[in-house]
């Protein structure tokens, strides 16, 4: 099944699509396995399947986040649970390697770690720019956001202003203990690599920095 | 045609007759009496009852005419007599407040006006108008005005014989004002308006974290500001100033003065000036732009209307000890305006020896920071036919200790030591000048001079610098005798450099700094460290150095920094972007002396951080120069103290670190149980393919080496 949602543009309202990819038919917006249109809220920026494909997540741009089961009908899809945790759009959202959490990078400044099952925001880590991405390492309780200004502020202020860095955070802690630098453009999206040995990077300067972890990374530790 | 109509009409009227039942008596049985009082029934209504005017509120008395003897009127002659004449001025005087719908100009019985004169205004608000403003006029040397409405006078009589004491009011206890100056560790207190002036946060300095003391959201709607010693917190609002303090921060003190714009403090706290240079346009009649408030009793002391070309705000500047304050006005007179610095004496604020300060075409005056004594210039005339002066008087004596002529002065600029020891005078002199077509004043062969005047010598001499760069910035020393210059010597670089001032001789170069990219400096309060500052278009450079021998201690950058505070004992010091000049990237940081930094502040929308001043210290100087000595003993605390602090610090955050672990664990267990007993549903969904246990990159790559035949050679050896 693929999951896909469309934009508010030329008059149509945002919607999330369902379908089918097994057949060619399926593939055909117009019988989708479920349809939910968001006529009158804010439309949907980011989504994620659950963990048994029970459910979709969706992150908003007024910062909401929405649960849908899509159990319940053809093109109904229930909104099951919904917070309001974020003041400001959310630009990214990324499960964790298990599916049971995941993080949401937003304008407003901020990265929240939320469970899946129940939307509950449980850390949060704070920055002074607005986040763009955000990825949760595979193999420590490491977290990884890029951000930066806004792509249109860019040019009218310098490079080093911009502080356009990957930053590091502990999950638990929630404090940053490390930055990678190198791009000179505000971060766009950010992965960790599936075997946590490395992640990848990409700007609005057109570049992608793919970055390997030196063995200090791995053996760096916070007292407690 | 008539007739029909009025058989019509009667025939009405006989319907209406039919219908007519009398109608119930309404009024009250005769013996009915009111038992509700017509002002509670009508209260409100009876405040706007038309009441007679007594017809005597529109009467103004003025007192203090000339006396003119009633001339016969020469018949046929145009010529006024001198009654005529002087009833014209004055006339022409009072109609500005209103229409004069009467007066009266009662002669004695030697033919003479005895002096005083009756008005009658059409409204009683006129007539007060007039009051306020032409009581104390001065008409000439010898008569001025007292003019009082005439109803004041019933008033006075009536006054009773017996007097009764005010009632005792009730003292507010406002605590302990002065609570933060016990802080057992010395921590200093800060302001930061942050949110774009919406949420205002009172911190204390400790370390190793800062701790929030208040915190409030609106509590102005401007800005804040502290008092010289520390004790209040003045925030403003729309309607006027209010002061808080104690250790609640309750407030202490209202002042009303709608549409204040900027307030001032006198230097012991004593009095409050507030400007709202909307009050005379807006305002009700009879407020002030300018108004003196006495703080501990919240009473308005005097007010002034705004001169129209004083653009320069504090207004009114104060003598150090708060006795007197000073304002430099334009002053019409007969010939013309004139230039006066007028100077009130407190607590009564009336004008000393009743009489300002003329001095024409003075620009600017200051108070010395330590002695009621005023430094003012005045530029010189007519391209140095008469030179420029500076001159020191003492108040209230007026006499004047050393007055210099200047030659060749284009501008001019007094800096007073902070122990009021010298005087620094910058003058900015040319070589020739040349005048303009548009009749602009080109100067050529710009150079710079500084005089610095020793104000505890005999005589008070004067000695001279020259310095043929431009200067940037200047700075005295706050505690000592040094001062610090900017110099600009190419468009990009400046030197800084360091003088000593010693009575009988010019001032002593001790040090140039060369290529130093800074425009600003700051000295510590308590002198010896300064940190040279470059802001603006440099981006926010520091350098701190140490001035006994000029090293530079630390350097380091707040990327566009806006302003440099330094805390009032001079060990730390903050340096902030603040939301009103940058808009992103508002924050603080905290640095010490030395130049290393303590903390990084990033608050949203930060417009201001402001230490909290301290009164000066109370210590004699012995006590401070035994303290100094015994510097080990106490130090050898202090380490203790700070390491106690430390390992507290860290014992918490390894505490609170542990219990976010065990929490997170816990849950995470949770979490995986709940993730295997759904594994059988994964397999069932993905066709059986275990995704949990594969692993990206692989560990199954085997290794296949494969020989190819290349080339094939044979070689014949014989």
């Amino acid at each position: 099944m693929i999951a896909y949602t469309t934009d508010k543009a030329m008059g149509n309202p945002c919607e999330i699509f369902v379908v089918d990819s097994r057949t060619a038919d399926g593939l055909n917006a117009a019988d989708p396995i479920v349809k939910i249109p968001i006529t009158n809220g804010p439309k949907v920026t980011s989504m994620l399947w659950g963990p048994l494909d029970e459910y979709l997540v969706t992150g908003h741009e007024s910062g909401e986040v929405v649960q849908w089961d899509l159990r319940s009908g053809k093109t109904e899809g229930k909104k099951t649970i919904m917070t309001h945790e974020h003041s400001n759009k959310i630009n990214d959202m990324q499960l964790n390697q298990d599916g049971t959490m995941f993080i949401t990078a937003s304008k407003d400044h901020t990265a929240k770690l939320f469970d899946m099952a129940t939307l509950e925001p449980m850390k949060t880590f704070k920055t002074e720019r607005p986040v763009n991405s955000a990825s949760i390492s595979p193999i420590k309780d490491h977290i990884v956001l890029g951000g930066g200004q806004d792509a249109m502020d860019v040019t009218t202020t310098s490079s080093r202003q911009g502080k356009f860095e990957a930053r590091f955070y502990h999950l638990i802690f929630e404090e940053e203990f490390a930055r990678v630098k190198g791009h000179f453009g505000p971060i766009n999206s950010l992965m960790f690599h599936p075997d946590g040995k490395s992640f990848a990077s990409g700007g609005e300067d057109g570049y992608i920095r793919l970055q390997e972890f030196d063995p200090a990374y791995f053996e760096f530790r916070f007292d407690y | 045609m008539s007739r029909r109509k009025n058989s019509e009409s009667i025939g009405n009227d006989s319907e209406f007759g039919d219908n007519y039942v009398e109608e119930p008596d309404f009024s009250d049985p005769e013996d009915f009496v009111d038992d509700i009082a017509e002002e509670e029934l009508l209260g409100d209504i009876l405040q706007h009852k038309p009441k007679e005017t007594g017809g005597f509120d529109s009467i103004i008395v003025v007192d203090g005419i000339p006396q003119v003897a009633k001339e016969e009127k020469k018949p046929g002659s145009d010529q006024k007599t001198r009654l005529e004449k002087l009833q014209n001025i004055i006339k022409k005087l009072y109609n500005s407040y209103g229409t004069i719908t009467n007066e009266y100009w009662p002669i004695d019985a030697n033919n003479k006006t005895k002096g005083y004169v009756f008005f009658e205004y059409k409204r009683p608000e006129q007539a007060a108008e007039a009051v306020k403003a032409t009581n104390g006029h001065k008409l000439d040397k010898t008569h001025t005005f007292v003019v009082n409405l005439f109803t004041d006078f019933e008033k006075y009589a009536n006054i009773s014989e017996t007097w009764q004491p005010p009632e005792p009011q009730p003292y507010p206890d406002l605590g302990n004002l002065h609570y933060f100056l016990e802080e057992p560790d010395c921590f200093n207190q800060y302001a930061v308006l942050s949110d774009a002036g919406g949420s205002t946060a009172i911190y204390s300095n400790s370390l190793p974290e800062p701790t929030l003391i208040e915190e409030r959201k609106l509590w102005t709607e401007k800005y804040i500001k502290w008092s010289p010693l520390g004790t209040y917190l003045a925030t403003l609002h729309g309607k006027g100033v209010a002061l808080w303090g104690g250790e609640k921060f309750g407030q202490i003190k209202r002042f009303s003065h709608p549409g204040v714009e900027f307030i001032d403090f006198s230097p012991c706290e004593k009095y409050l000036v507030t400007f709202s240079p909307m009050a005379e346009s807006h305002g009700q009649p009879g407020a002030h732009a300018i108004v003196v408030w006495e703080v501990l009793t919240g009473q308005e002391k005097r007010s002034f209307s705004a001169d129209r070309t004083a653009a320069v705000w504090p207004a009114l500047r104060w003598s150090h000890n708060d006795k007197y304050f000073a304002r430099l006005q334009r002053v019409e007179r007969k010939d013309g305006p004139v230039e006066t610095i007028s100077i009130y004496e407190t607590p009564s604020c009336g004008l000393l020896d009743k009489k300002s300060l003329e001095v024409p075409g003075v620009r600017d005056f200051s108070w010395s920071p330590s002695d009621t004594i005023i430094s003012y210039w005045v530029p010189e005339v007519n391209y140095g036919e008469t030179p420029a002066r500076v001159t020191l008087l003492k108040i209230p004596s007026r006499e004047v200790i050393r007055t210099k002529n200047l030659f060749s002065v284009i501008d001019l600029k007094m800096h007073w030591q902070s122990s009021g020891e010298h005087l620094c005078v910058k003058v900015d002199r040319y070589n020739r000048a040349k005048k303009e077509k548009d009749d602009t004043i080109k100067y050529v062969g710009v150079h710079y001079n500084f005089e610095i005047f020793h104000l505890r010598e005999k005589n008070v001499p004067v000695d001279s610098m020259e310095i043929k760069d431009k200067i940037m910035a200047f700075a005295w020393e706050p505690v000592g005798s040094k001062f610090a210059i900017v110099t600009s010597v190419s468009n990009t670089s400046n030197n800084v450099s360091f003088y000593c001032v010693k009575s009988g001789t010019e001032p002593a170069l001790l040090k140039t700094l060369e290529k130093k990219a800074c425009n600003h400096l700051f000295w510590s309060p308590r002198g010896q460290h300064i940190i040279l500052a470059g802001l603006l278009n440099l981006n926010g450079v520091f350098e701190f150095v140490d001035t006994n021998d000029f090293t530079v201690m630390g350097a380091n950058d707040h990327f566009m920094c806006t302003d440099v505070e330094w805390d009032p004992t001079g060990r730390y010091v903050f340096t902030a972007v603040s939301w009103w000049g940058h808009k992103i990237d508002n924050g603080f940081w905290l640095w010490t002396f030395q130049g290393r930094v303590v903390h990084r502040h990033n608050v949203q929308r930060m417009c201001n951080v402001q230490w909290r001043p301290r009164p000066k210290t109370l210590l004699s100087e012995r006590q401070i120069k035994n303290i100094k000595k015994n510097l080990n003993k106490y130090g050898a605390q202090f380490d203790l103290k700070d390491k106690m602090r430390a390992s507290r610090a860290s014992k918490e955050l390894i505490e609170g670190r542990q219990r976010l672990v065990k929490a997170f664990t816990e849950y995470r267990n949770k979490c995986i149980e709940l993730w295997k007993e759904q594994k059988p549903r994964r397999l069932q969904l993905r066709d059986g393919v275990d995704t949990d246990s594969l692993s990206a990159g692989g560990g199954e790559m085997e290794e296949e080496s494969v020989e190819l035949i290349v080339k094939k050679e044979v070689t014949i050896i014989p």
